[in-house]
């Protein structure tokens, strides 16, 4: 056994690929069309490559992106809303000014995922793509009722997020593909929201359950005109709890609504039982945080 | 086939061929011979082998050597403090007893002094927070919260 063996027995080195690095949108997606399924882009890679030292994926060609210019802003018109950059770095959106004034519930989202470490080098984009059934920055997009963009070899799509995601680790992105710009609508002055993950925000692990909640009350802030709640790692996909959602849309906030809306989540779920967590486990938490959030959500309105 | 690798390493140009696969911490360890870098867990969980590029501690374990192509790097033997001294943390982190083992203080230094440069006033918990990605394993993380915070009161020096 060489010393370079025994260095690969203790720590799971990188399988052997081909990389290639793309200088703008146009050279990522033909280079995608060209090699196909073989090929995986990289961004901030720090899912990718934890999955690839795990051997759970072994592509031929990596294509990087991470170093394309321009994929990198956060913009904001009060017209046409937030707009993020798909290689925006998580911790670039969790220490924004504007988004945390405005979209309180995306920064607080990007700020519960991995370290700091982590945060600085991962992208929004790179945590979309990889459709993680708890993709954190999932949920709040969502409940936004935020819009991807994607470009192809055959032009530019936008439609809303939540038909980004098919199953777990599975998104709609087509060969040749790549997601571009995430664009979140302006919302009324009395939309408030907020999200919760099991584990909470002091640990760096996977959610086991995560409730995102969006509302917008009357001027009176006593009715709620709009409501959306999202739930995530219960489902293969994040979901809409949208029989939760009814109970309380078009109605005065009271007590009894939001224990109903949070039961009927849990009912709406659809775990499965994993390492991290029962399904029975994951329905009743969806419950407790879904009565949490909503709360939460009506109290960052005022 | 090897590529051309350019890093700029703790003010040094540095140009290296690599096999395309290689992390960042491979390329500092094994070709530029820093070994102040540690490898621990080799997922992106333990920290020890976080370095700064452009100023912002990452995780070079998760980062592809290829990535970092031109950009500036600092690890820990790129600290210094003035007249060829110890950097204020160093310092901090001896005076306090904040090193055990001292697999994690390399990680554990550089993430305070990125997080120190951009918050000259944090509070514990800002710090707490700072370095909630590098994990001790020798159960040492009052004295190093300790050290981190002194340092930034200027009392990292020996007295």
């Amino acid at each position: 056994m060489t010393e370079a063996d025994i260095h690969s027995t203790y720590y799971s080195n990188l399988p052997k690929f081909e990389y290639l690095e793309a200088r703008t949108v146009g050279e990522a997606c033909s280079l995608l069309k060209k090699y196909g399924d073989r090929a995986k882009i990289i961004a901030g890679g720090t899912d990718l490559l934890v999955s690839m030292k795990k051997r759970n994926i072994t592509p031929w060609y990596i294509i990087n992106i991470k170093n394309i210019p321009d994929l990198e802003y956060i913009q904001y018109d009060n017209e046409k809303g937030l707009k993020i950059g798909a290689l925006t770095a998580l911790e670039s959106i969790e220490s924004s000014p504007m988004i945390r004034e405005r979209f309180f519930i995306v920064a607080d989202a990007a700020h519960q995922i991995g370290s700091p470490q982590i945060r600085n080098w991962a992208t929004i984009g790179g945590n979309l793509c990889n459709a993680a059934p708890s993709a954190d920055m999932a949920l709040p997009l969502i409940g936004l009722g935020a819009m991807v963009k994607i470009e192809g070899i055959n032009g530019e799509k936008v439609f809303p997020i939540e038909q980004f995601f098919i199953g777990p680790g599975i998104n709609v992105l087509e060969t040749g593909e790549i997601l571009t710009e995430i664009q979140v609508p302006t919302s009324s002055l009395h939309t408030g929201g907020a999200y919760l993950k099991l584990p909470s925000r002091t640990s760096i692990d996977i959610a086991v359950v995560g409730v995102a909640v969006v509302l917008t009350l009357n001027s009176e802030h006593r009715r709620v005109l709009d409501a959306r709640i999202v739930l995530g790692a219960v489902a293969p996909i994040p979901m809409r709890a949208h029989k939760a959602e009814n109970i309380i849309k078009g109605k005065v906030i009271e007590e009894q609504l939001i224990v109903r809306a949070a039961q009927t989540a849990a009912e709406e779920a659809r775990p499965i039982s994993d390492i991290r967590g029962s399904a029975k486990y994951r329905k009743e938490m969806v419950r407790v945080l879904t009565n949490l959030v909503i709360r939460q959500a009506i109290g960052s309105t005022s | 086939m090897k590529r051309e690798l350019k890093l700029i390493v703790n003010g040094d140009t540095h140009v290296v061929y690599i096999d395309p696969w290689k992390t960042l911490t491979d390329v500092l360890r094994d070709d530029l011979q820093l070994t102040g870098t540690k490898l621990g867990c080799n997922s992106g969980e333990c920290g020890a082998c976080t370095v700064l590029i452009n100023g912002k501690a990452v995780k070079s374990c998760l980062v592809l050597a290829l990535q970092a192509q031109g950009k500036e790097i600092i690890t820990i033997e790129g600290l210094e403090g003035e007249q060829g001294k110890l950097h204020p943390l160093q310092q901090a982190f001896i005076d306090h007893f904040a090193v055990q083992c001292g697999f994690c203080t390399p990680g554990m230094i550089l993430s305070a002094k990125a997080f120190l440069d951009k918050n000259p006033n944090p509070t514990e918990e800002e710090v707490r927070v700072a370095l909630s990605g590098n994990l001790c394993r020798c159960t040492g993380y009052v004295k190093i919260i300790e050290a981190v915070l002194a340092a930034n009161e200027g009392k990292g020096a020996s007295q």
